[in-house]
């Protein structure tokens, strides 16, 4: 018995390290999967990923900030499975390193659009179909940077902490239909996407410097174990939470 | 001689019950103060109390979500007053009572651009009138519903809990030109939006302060004591906090 039987989830950014980590774990808990991404490529292989290896998903392209193609994501969802129970919110992006004064307002706009409105778009679509399965549990992904400030990065920072607020929000005005929400904060983590911006991981590493006590980056599927308790009946008293995956990074 | 000579402040929401205490502090204080809101009436009559009690004050009429208007106001007062190095960003939007499922994508955007957005923009152009002053300080009014959760606020909470983070930020990448930043978290406070949908204050407070350990609701006087102290000298140590001003509210 996988401890996501009977689950149908809806994972944002499947496509990318982290929830395509969550989504392949899920699929391999029992959960049937919907994929969900902006990158059509990537989102195909990780459903084809999880269907090899004999679990369930669909694969479906869909930007989150636009309201009715995550409607219909939703209900292409449900068309499939008969019912949706369970949210992983990870679509999110941190713009390009600026200090506020010299950040276009464009780049601020989209940036909160896309991490911010775009968890509320999806979770608005998704609610009412946790209400008809009888309750849900919502994991949406902040960052330590929603509690902690980073350098250089105002409207990651400002919709990553509107992020944690969001859940909590959701948490007490659906608790009374069995809908579970919580944060997921994660500390740095070693995804293409950060390789992608830093010279090498060993550069990450000696930047963060004393902060990262396990002196090493956090992986994927670590983010993924949370994520998996969070959504899992094991849960069952859990809501409204913070759950810091930083390896102490905000402890100190 | 007062706490805030040679402070020469933009505070915006001036017209309203809490920001409107704290430009009369300000002025009472020595600061100059810039009274700001969108609503003209509110706002002349502040300007004009702080000059009848031999204070400082010119009144402006603009909308924080407006960039033209926010630049070109923000300019205008520096220029007026020769130089700016105080902000005080309390506007904020009153939004009916909603879920997350029942708000229209309308209504969360208007929260969005005046709540967050608004103190970005006030915040980008105001930050090279303070560089030229030498340092300056940001005064955000986030809010207790920016940390703990309330029923049917999903907006104004996640734009609270966004403004604490843009603090931080702001505070992080801007300490080197001596510019400080910091939130107060205001819990209930007797000021016309605490009546928007109950008839009198005393039915808030029979309601309200059973969960206030001190036994009575917030002055707007209680916010401007906290908001005086942060723009003056006397904090000079202290950037990047939440400063609490709720009655012990969220201390339970």
């Amino acid at each position: 018995m996988g401890r996501l039987e009977g689950k149908v989830a809806f994972v944002t950014a499947a496509g990318g390290a982290i929830a395509g980590a969550t989504a392949r774990l899920f699929g391999a808990e029992g959960a049937a999967m919907a994929c969900v991404d902006i990158a059509q490529e990537n989102v195909e292989q990780t459903a084809a990923d999880i269907n090899q290896a004999g679990g369930r998903a669909i694969a479906l392209v869909c930007d989150v900030t636009d309201d009715e193609a995550v409607k219909e994501a939703v209900e292409k969802t449900v068309t499939a499975f008969g019912k949706l129970n369970v949210l992983f919110n990870a679509a999110a992006y941190s713009e390009k390193r600026h200090r506020l004064a010299d950040m276009p307002l464009d780049m601020w706009k989209n940036v909160i659009e896309v991490n911010l409105t775009g968890m509320f778009i999806v979770a608005r679509h998704v609610i009412p179909r946790m209400q008809a399965a009888g309750g849900g549990s919502i994991v949406n992904i902040s960052s330590i940077y929603g509690v902690v400030g980073a350098k250089e990065r105002p409207a990651y920072c400002a919709a990553k902490g509107g992020v944690q607020m969001l859940s909590k929000s959701i948490a007490v005005d659906y608790a009374v239909d069995n809908i579970r929400a919580n944060s997921i904060m994660p500390g740095p983590i070693e995804t293409p996407r950060l390789l992608a911006r830093n010279p090498s991981i060993e550069a990450v590493v000696t930047r963060h410097g004393a902060r990262l006590h396990m002196n090493r980056l956090g992986k994927p599927e670590e983010i993924a174990r949370t994520a998996l308790f969070l959504a899992s009946d094991e849960a069952s008293f859990t809501s409204g939470a913070d759950h810091f995956v930083d390896a102490g990074y905000t402890a100190f | 001689m007062g706490m805030l000579d040679g402070k020469f402040a933009f505070v915006t929401a001036a017209g309203g019950g809490i920001a409107g205490a704290i430009a009369r502090r300000f002025g009472r204080e020595g600061a100059a103060v810039c009274c700001v809101d969108v609503v003209e009436e509110t706002v002349l009559q502040t300007a004009s109390d702080i000059e009848a009690a031999g204070g400082k004050a010119i009144a402006k009429i603009c909308d924080v979500s407006d960039e033209a208007a926010v630049k070109r106001t923000i300019d205008e007062i520096a220029a007026a007053f020769g130089k700016l190095n105080v902000v005080v960003n309390a506007a904020a939007a009153s939004e009916p009572l909603h879920t997350v499922a029942t708000m229209p994508l309308d209504t969360w955007q208007e929260v969005v651009d005046v709540n967050l957005t608004g103190m970005f923009l006030v915040a980008k152009h105001a930050i090279p009138h303070m560089q030229a002053a030498g340092g300056g300080q940001f005064i955000n009014i986030s809010s207790t519903f920016g940390a703990v959760a309330w029923p049917n606020r999903p907006a104004y909470m996640a734009t609270k809990g966004a403004v604490r983070q843009l603090t931080r930020s702001i505070a992080l990448d801007f300490a080197s030109d001596n510019i400080r930043a910091n939130s107060i978290l205001p819990g209930a406070t007797e000021t016309n939006r605490l009546l928007a949908r109950t008839p009198t204050m005393d039915q808030v407070r029979e309601r309200m302060v059973p969960l206030h350990p001190i036994g009575r609701l917030g002055q707007p006087e209680d916010i401007a004591n906290a908001a005086a102290f942060l723009a003056s000298d006397q904090s000079s140590f202290m950037t990047g906090s939440d400063v609490v001003v709720d009655g012990g509210f969220t201390m339970i």
